[in-house]
């Protein structure tokens, strides 16, 4: 058996701030999003030897978490996520210095897209992937993940314009949201 | 952070190859939020339990592969 190499190591260690943000997305949740993306190190360690070298790592490590998640989400029988979770998830990100208000309202709109829309616009419009990558992760064929994309983008644009109009520029709101816990 | 820099590229790239440019590009509402909302998760400080974590792996790994 061979052992982990150094710079497989060294190359999961670079990746999980982008595990991370994939985990928080498909989670809305920090604390489960951490242990996603643990599960999803010692899986990716103990398999290491079916990674092709070469190939693109953060894609294995993205399928390898997404597998995780739906199958602890089968586990528990798609619990609903509870609102306290929610709000950690919230919390725990720092905000940004401009355009903090319709950030918020951003990460509310995406909290309420099924799941499988929200990966898809996730890793199409942020994580960076082709639509290829992104079939590959969740497996399934790329039309499939075209017209998730097209729907999250459009339910997104629905909400958005729906509950964001008059709350643009800064207000009570973003004062109550203080005491972000440090990380 | 380093790993930001290459997610960027990675977009950057990906955007080429696929051409969703148009649709998620720096030119869509929805695209420019989308990537500020990940890229304040990826820049988000890694807790040290993670780099505690694949110590211990690598210290466990020559016992566990006894076989």
């Amino acid at each position: 058996m061979a052992a982990v190499s150094q710079g497989f190591k060294t190359d999961l260690l670079g990746a999980i701030p982008s595990l991370r943000a994939f985990a928080v997305s498909l989670t809305q949740n920090a604390d489960k999003a951490d242990d996603l993306v643990q599960e999803t190190l010692v899986k990716a360690w103990d398999k290491h030897e079916s990674f092709q070298p070469g190939t693109n790592l953060k894609a294995w490590l993205f399928t390898i978490l997404r597998n995780e998640f739906y199958s602890q989400m089968r586990k528990r029988g798609r619990e609903v996520q509870d609102s306290d979770g929610i709000m950690t998830a919230r919390l725990s990100v720092h905000p940004a210095q401009h355009g903090q208000l319709d950030l918020k309202d951003f990460r509310g709109a995406l909290e309420q897209l099924p799941e499988d829309q929200r990966e898809a616009i996730i890793l199409i419009g942020a994580s960076g992937f082709s639509y290829e990558e992104a079939a590959e992760i969740c497996g399934c064929a790329v039309g499939t993940i075209k017209s998730r994309v097209s729907r999250a983008r459009t339910r997104l644009q629905e909400i958005l314009k729906i509950s964001g109009e008059d709350e643009y520029g800064p207000d009570a709101i973003s004062a109550q949201v203080t005491g972000t816990p440090a990380s | 952070m380093k790993d930001m820099t290459k997610d960027i590229l990675a977009g950057a790239a990906g955007r080429r190859r696929n051409g969703s440019g148009d649709a998620l590009g720096p030119n869509s509402e929805i695209g420019r939020k989308l990537k500020q909302y990940y890229d304040e998760l990826v820049s988000d400080d890694v807790p040290d339990r993670f780099a505690r974590l694949l110590s211990q792996l690598e210290q466990a790994e020559p016992a566990q592969k006894k076989d």
